[in-house]
Parts: C-alpha cells; structure tokens; sequence
C-alpha cells in the first residue's frame, strides 16, 4: 500500500483509510490488471486480495478495534464475553480448533475462560494486516481444523534519506464514553528504520439500545509497539520488534469476573533474505517470546458470599524457518519448519470471611511442545489452471509438570499425564479459469488438531456459558477433519465477487459431557461436565462477498455468510452465526470527502444446541452512517472520521454474545488525525 | 524431533523444577524419662509431635544401669487419667515387637481428652527385660489440638460408646490423600478393645461452598482397629470428612472430622 502513495510523507495513521480509495480512482492500465490476475491466480494471494480490499475497506473507522476490523470479514465472527477480549471464530470453529498467530508466532492465552485471544495485543495502529486462510492453505501455520488466523505487524521503513514521519490521533465514542489516543513515529534511513506506536484507550460502561447503562462493561488500555529493521546486505534484513500491552479495569458483564490487569509482553528477531535471482527467493527465519499474565478477579462486583481470585501465566518461546522457491517456471515451492514450547499455568483462590483460604490449580502446571514441517506446492498448470497441495506433519507433546498439578488429576484417577500427538494434514486444491473472469477453485483435504490445555488438564474451570463446572481429560484424542471449499469469484477492478461453499465433518469432536456422578465446585453451578470425543460434528456453510466499483465515485460492498453445524445425533453445535449480511455504500465527493451508509442485518437464529441449553436470538437490523475527510496541506496530512453507529438505537444482541447482554446503542464516534 | 529437543533446552533455562521432594526426616522429642525402682532401667518416651487429645504414636527408649541400651524387651503401656472422682484409662498399641527398631520401640496411645484442670494424664510402662520385670509411671501432658482429631459417639444398635481417632491425612494435600483411623469401644473405664467389624463410608465436603469431591475410597478394617481408604480434596480450605459407621445390624453412629489446610 505504500507504493500506492503520492507521497511518503503520508503515513498518517488513517492514511489507510483513504488511499486505497484514492488508488482506485486512477485508472488502471491494462497491464496492470494482468498483473492483478497473475496475482490472483495464486489462490492463497487471491483470496487474501479479496480479504484486504475487505479490511481496506472496513478500516475507514479507525476508532474501531482490531476486533471490529476482523468482524467485517465474512469468514469470522466474535464469542462476546465483553466490549473487550473477544474470542475470534472462524466460519463455525471456535479458538481451540483455530491456529490464532501473530506475525507467524504462537501466543498462548493465559486465561483458562478465553479472555485474551491474541487479537486484543494489536492496534490498527501497528496492524498491517490480517490473514485468513480457511482451507487446508491454514496448515502452513499450525495443526488447525478451523483455517488459521495471522496478524501481521506494521513494519519499520527504510527510505533513501534519512525521514521523520509520523501522526498522532484522538477519538471519541459517544456510547462508551470512550476516549482514544495514538501516536506514531517513524525514522528512515537507507539502511536502518525505526518504528514506534502507542496507542490508549479509556471505554466506560456503554449505553445499550434500551438507554441502559451495561455494569461492567468498562476497560482501560495502552499498547506499545516497536520495531526496527537493518539492512545487513542488500537483500537481508535484520528485524526486531516488540509489544507492551497492558489492560486493566476490564469489565466482562457476561461473565462472574472482571479482569483486574493484563499484560503481555511479545519479542521477536528475525532475519529475512529476499533476493529474485535465487532459487530460494525469500528466506526467512524468526525466533520469539511472549510471556501473558492475566488476573482475574471479582472485587468489582456486590454481595459475593466467596470472593476469587484467579491469576494466570503463559509463556512462549519458539522459532520458525519459512522459504518460497521457485523451482522452475510456474512451480512454487513454500517449506515451513516450527517449533515452540509454551508453559501454562492458572490457580484460582476463593476467599471467605474468617475461613481458610481455599486454592486449587485451574491449569495444572503444564508445557506444550509443538514442531511441525510444512511444505506448499503450487503448480501452474497451463494459463487456466493451477494446481497446490499443502501438508503438514506436526508433533506435540504435553505434559503436567508439577507434582501438585499431578496430584490434583490424581483424584480422577489420571496418573499419566504425558501425551503425545501426531497431527497430519494434507489438502489438495486446484483452481481454473472457467469462463472470461469467472475462476473455480475446489479444495479437499483432511487435517487435525490437538486438545487444548484446559480440555486436557483443566480442573473445574466454570463456564457461564451453560452454568457448568469444566474437567479436563487427559485422555482425548486429537480432533480430526475432513473438510472441502468450493469457492467460484469473478475479478474485476470494477466487480469483485467471491462466492464459497464449504462443508467439514470433524472426527472425535470434543465437548463436555455431563456428569452426574461429579458435583459442581462453583456456587450455582449446574453440575460437570467432561471433556470428550464425541462421535462427529458436520459443519457446513457459505460466504459471499461483492465489492462493486459502481462509478469511479461510489463504491457498494456487501457480505453475506451462513452457518449451519450440527453434532452426530442432530444437535445444533452452540455458538453458530446466523444468517448475516453487511452492505456499505460509500460515495466519494471529491478526492477529499466521502460518506458512507451501511446496513447490518442478521436473521433470528432459533437452531440452538440443546445439550448447551441455548437460548436462540433475535434477528436485526443496524444502519450507520460514516464519513471521512482529508486535508492536506505541505507537510501535513488531516484526516477527520465521525458517523453513527446503530442510528435508531436498536436493542439488540448477536447470538454469539454470552449472557443475553445486549450491544451498544446509538452511538457517535469522532476521530481526528494529523500525519506528518 | 531435533525441533522438540532445541526447544527444550532453549526453554529450560528459565524452568525451575517444581518436581523435588524432599525427604521427610523424622525428628523424636523426648517428653518423658526417669528410672525404674525395681531394675533401675533408665526409661525415655519420645513422640514426633506434641502430645494431643487423639491417637499419639509413642518411641520408648531402655538402658540398663551401665547405660547401654536395651534392644529386647516387652514393654506394655498403661495410660491413666486421674480425675476428682474417677479415674480411666485409653485405648492403647503396645509394641508388636519386642525389638527395638532403631532402638525405639513404637506403640500408640489414644488420649480421649487434654490434660488440665479436669485432670491429669501418667503413663505406666511396664518392662519386662534381661528376665526381670520392672515398672515405671511418668506424667504426660495432652494438649487439645486446634482442630479435633477424635471423635466419640454411642452406638445406636449396641449402646456402647465408641472412640474414632483420625490418623492420615496428617498433612492434607490437593490431590489423593491416604485415609486412616482406628475405632476403639469403651468396654469399661479400663478396658478399651479396637473395633474391626464396621463397615464405613467416608464422604468429604466443603461446608462452605457445600460441595464435595469425587472419587474417595471407603477405609476398610486392615488390624487392629484401623481402617485404610482413600480422600480427596479438590482444593485447600475446610472441609470436612464425614464418616459412617455401620456394623452387623445396621447404622452405629455418624460423626465427622474437620480438615482444614
Ligand atoms: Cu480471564
């Protein structure tokens, strides 16, 4: 995106807003688009293509969090537990059962209720972008059966003289009371670059449709980001970077507790050659670690007759290895080698008037070790068509490593703890230009994944979700899944259209089963529940997405996804999205101006997993209005955001969101930015 | 492999192993001692722990009036309680063995109630060593534990009153815990004979959050009184052990025992 820009001095912090806008006005010569679709026929650039003009799009509200961002894909949802620390999904997988990295590194979350999926620890500030691969194209980044999820870190530059860019940026958000703060400084030099972002964000107890305050529904937090790259060589680079975020006074309505503070600290170095004339065009290598701590508590909340606390820590180090070659015209060859070992641990103290205090592992003490080797192989068969093929073999070991947490799984009568896993994956796609513009890819491919740490070890974790109290089994197999997309898409600058059907059926589908020889620890708990295989779970589903350049000056994008998942004896699977479209129509008026309205609509979703007691949801209907403007003037770019979400206040809650807590009402967002 | 392995030296620089135990080293304090009149034995009572209301392990140690020490007796021990108007013995373990182990020959005695202004405790032990028996009664002083570790009810099929001492846990953990206690009836004031033929059921709860724990093995009569089975807790705190007791004819007696760590 940056060669898109008139100017170098644009790097303001919403000049990702506006200049792919502005780009699209320029005509596109004719060569370019035969560029574009050489692009595009890769198909894993393809669609990550689609999905950024998606983001491009959806990134024009910057008071927006990462998390709004990746809600605009078709391919992911939210669990909502809170404004903050959603859980992404894709399509109908949950965390567990989706390889979630950043820049390519394995981050554990350190909260046994899902508090911090990784997502939280990105601003848009620092965010370059996200990619999402559904299809088995996900194995190169771990041993998933849900696709993966990777966010990639905005990178220091390099310029030919020494430059000092930068922007600084203020919101507000009138539900939340919410304020926000950005800063961003970049230095250049021929060869070495520097680059810091800050960001804060201050939200209160938001306002729903119904004019009621929702408690606990606050957070404050700041995020740090640095990275800096030097040219060692002329085509090697050495790169370093680094996250501070901390989150504190985060309030979780769906949920008992809040969360008192958050931290997470995330390095890396890595060391990357790109270089056209080698068979090995692109080589890189990165080694990281990242340590989370998270302190969940409930003092916030009246009239408890037990007060908890529940700390939790994960740390991570691993490394990876990844090159692209070229092994002759038309053939690409991508090797990945990873590996990482993370420690994970979470207790839980309750504390009683005059009593004992009473502690217990909720994580048992526990390492993960995972390497895997992967290998993607497309080939260009022809001007049509192309085939790939992408595997993994990936290895994981997991074990408890205290005699305290030992004993505690002892009571099930757990005495070997250690479990090993082999995870393989293979997928096949192969797509073809079928008629003018119009491209068919169809994929099939079987693939894996490993329990998770709570769903092997986890010791009466409680789950507001459905009221029960949560034991790990240590002895549960890998869940397994034969999975196939179709997708058909017609590219054009002006039309964009993608359209995917997808099915996947999962082998030893893991879920917790009740128990009624066990009786629940949690006050008010129902009771237990087991993690086990179940026989199998059918996912199935379709996205389609259109961006329509419908005059130079105005653009139409519009996504629609549905989602249908049931288990072996006919339950709906919880937690499915119902059918859902979101349509934006934006108008340009001049090269300065634009505004935007946009409709959210989802249908009422009544399939809802009665083994989970699911309540079903209201279908609704949102609209919003948006608008941004530029001015530039020598040395500096100003970029002014405001609009309206959810315009006439509707009530409302999607179905992913715990707890029968509904969103946001109306609410005006302003945002002012100045790049220099 | 190789990836696993790099990784894990990469990571154990920064993993402290949590996986030691310790040995557990036994430490005897002595808390009673004098010589007998007959054969001028020099007697020594040691204990692990302080002196409480409940089952106390006793090491008795003998020497001969050239000081060396005597490793074959039979040692038989009477403890006594003298009270304002009657006085009563306890349920006792004389030693098995009538060589020393280490030196130290073991037995137990359940005091059934602290020293004090109520009373006060001896111990008699008799010795029967070298071919001559001898005889000495050394005051002992019984603390009330700050959490009870005996428990007595009267039967509700036979209408004696029985005695329940609590043995393990000791040192309760999270995780599996050894169960152990030993049941004694009230024959007479003197006579105290271990009860073998009950059928028990343990169930532990947490009064405060009013659950339990799953998985606990009910003791079973294992000699001389004592019964062995299995308790878990899920988490530190207060819990307590409720215990039931049935014998041929049906439900003897309930009664629970407070853990609290
Ligand atoms: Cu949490």
């Amino acid at each position: 995106m940056v060669k898109d820009m008139k100017t170098p001095l644009l790097i303001g912090a919403l000049a990702l807003a506006v200049l792919p806008a502005l780009a699209q006005h320029k005509p596109i010569p004719a060569d370019s688009i035969r560029t574009i679709l050489l692009q595009e026929v890769a198909v894993t650039t393809k669609q990550h293509n689609h999905q950024q003009h998606l983001q491009e799009f959806h990134n024009a509200s910057q008071v927006a969090t990462t998390e709004e961002l990746m809600a605009r894909m078709p391919e992911v949802s939210f669990i909502r537990r809170g404004s903050y620390g959603m859980e992404p999904t894709i399509r109908a997988y949950s965390a567990g059962q989706v390889s979630l990295t950043l820049n390519g590194m394995r981050i554990q979350g350190a909260c046994t209720d899902k508090m911090d999926p990784a997502t939280i620890y990105i601003e848009p500030l620092n965010l370059q972008s996200i990619e999402v691969q559904t299809a088995g194209a996900g194995s190169m980044q771990g041993a998933a059966i849900g696709g993966s999820l990777d966010m990639k870190l905005a990178e220091a530059n390099l310029a030919d003289a020494p430059t000092l860019s930068g922007s600084m940026s203020s919101g507000y958000q009138s539900a939340a009371n919410a304020i926000l703060g950005g800063l961003k400084l970049n230095y250049a030099t021929p060869t070495w670059g520097l680059r810091a972002s800050g960001t804060y964000r201050k939200s209160q107890n938001y306002h729903n449709g119904n004019g009621e305050k929702v408690l606990y529904s606050q957070y404050e937090k700041a995020n740090i980001a640095l990275s800096g790259k030097y040219l060692l060589q002329d085509d090697l680079v050495l790169k370093a970077d680094f996250i501070a975020d901390d989150g504190w006074n985060i309030g979780f309505p769906a949920l008992p507790m809040d969360v008192g503070e958050a931290k997470a600290r995330i390095g890396s170095v890595s060391i990357l050659r790109e270089s056209e004339d080698r068979i090995w065009k692109r080589v890189e290598a990165r080694i990281y670690a990242n340590r989370i701590a998270h302190y969940m508590d409930d003092s916030a909340r009246p009239d408890l007759p037990v007060r908890m606390d529940m700390p939790g820590l994960s740390r991570t180090s691993g490394f990876y290895l990844e090159g692209i070659a070229s092994p002759a015209t038309n053939h690409q060859l991508t090797l990945r080698v990873d590996a990482s070992s993370s420690y994970l641990e979470a207790s839980m103290t309750m504390y009683q008037e005059g009593q004992t205090p009473m502690y217990m592992l909720t994580w048992p003490n526990n390492r993960q070790l995972q390497s895997g080797v992967a290998a993607q192989y497309t080939l260009q068969a022809g001007a049509k068509t192309q085939l790939q093929i992408n595997s993994r073999a990936n290895i994981s070991d997991f074990s408890v490593t205290s005699a305290e947490g030992r004993d505690q799984l002892q009571v099930f009568g757990y005495t070997e703890t250690e479990r090993q896993f082999f995870i393989p994956s293979v997928s096949l796609q192969a797509s073809r230009m079928v008629y003018k513009k119009l491209k068919a890819s169809l994929s099939a491919g079987f693939n894996g994944r490993t329990p998770t740490a709570s769903e092997l070890y986890g010791f009466y974790l409680f789950s507001q979700f459905d009221g029960y109290d949560y034991l790990g089994n240590p002895e549960l197999k890998p869940e397994k899944s034969i999975q196939s997309e179709f997708t058909l898409s017609w590219q054009q600058p002006k039309v964009r259209v993608q359209a995917t059907a997808y099915t996947s059926r999962v082998e030893n589908y893991i879920t917790g089963t009740y128990n009624p020889d066990l009786s629940a620890m949690t006050i008010g708990a129902k009771g237990v529940k087991v993690y086990e295989n179940t026989d199998h779970a059918l996912l199935t589903g379709a996205e389609t997405s259109v961006i329509y350049n419908i005059t130079a000056y105005t653009q139409l994008v519009s996504t629609l996804k549905y989602s249908y998942a049931q288990s072996s004896d006919g339950d709906p699977l919880p937690m499915i999205s119902p059918l859902r479209n979101v349509t934006s129509l934006r108008k340009y008026f001049g090269d300065y101006l634009w505004v935007q309205a946009e409709t959210e609509i989802a249908a009422a979703q009544n399939r809802t997993s009665e083994r989970f007691m699911e309540q079903p949801t209201d279908g609704f209907m949102l609209w919003h209005l948006r608008a941004g403007y530029q001015k530039q003037t020598e040395k500096k770019v100003w970029q002014l955001n405001a609009g309206i979400e959810n315009v006439f206040d509707v009530n409302y809650r999607e179905h992913l969101d715990w707890g029968q807590i509904t969103r946001p009402g109306r609410n005006l967002f302003v945002q002012l930015s100045m790049g220099f | 492999m190789w990836a696993l392995s790099l990784i894990t030296l990469f990571i154990s620089g920064c993993d402290t192993s949590d996986d030691e135990t310790p040995t557990p080293t036994i430490t005897y304090h002595k808390i009673a001692e004098g010589s007998t009149l007959e054969a001028d034995l020099k007697v020594e009572v040691y204990s692990t722990e302080e002196l409480t209301t409940g089952y106390n392990p006793l090491y008795i140690k003998l020497y001969d009036p050239a000081g060396t020490q005597i490793n074959q007796a039979s040692i038989n021990l009477v403890p006594m309680m003298e009270m304002a108007d009657k006085k009563h013995a306890s349920p006792v373990e004389n030693p098995t063995s009538g060589q020393a182990v280490d030196g130290y020959y073991k037995g137990a005695v359940v005091f059934t109630m602290p020293s004090g202004e109520m009373g006060n405790w001896s111990l008699k032990v008799n010795i029967q060593a070298n071919g001559k028996e001898a005889s000495i009664t050394l005051p002992l002083t019984i603390k009330e534990p700050a959490v009870s570790r005996l428990k007595s009810f009267v039967s509700a099929t036979d209408g004696s009153k029985y005695f329940v001492a609590l043995l393990q846990p000791a040192k309760p953990k999270v995780g599996v815990n050894d169960l152990e206690i030993a049941v004694y009836r009230a024959e007479t004031m003197m006579s105290f004979p271990a009860v073998s033929n009950l059928a028990i059921t343990v169930a532990p709860e947490m009064p405060t959050m009013s659950h339990g724990s799953p998985n606990n093995v009910n003791p079973v009569h294992t000699g001389a009184g004592h019964y062995l089975g299995k308790v878990n807790f899920t988490m530190t705190g207060l819990w307590y052990l409720h215990l039931y007791l049935y014998d041929g004819t049906g439900e003897a007696g309930k009664l629970y025992f407070e853990v609290n760590f």
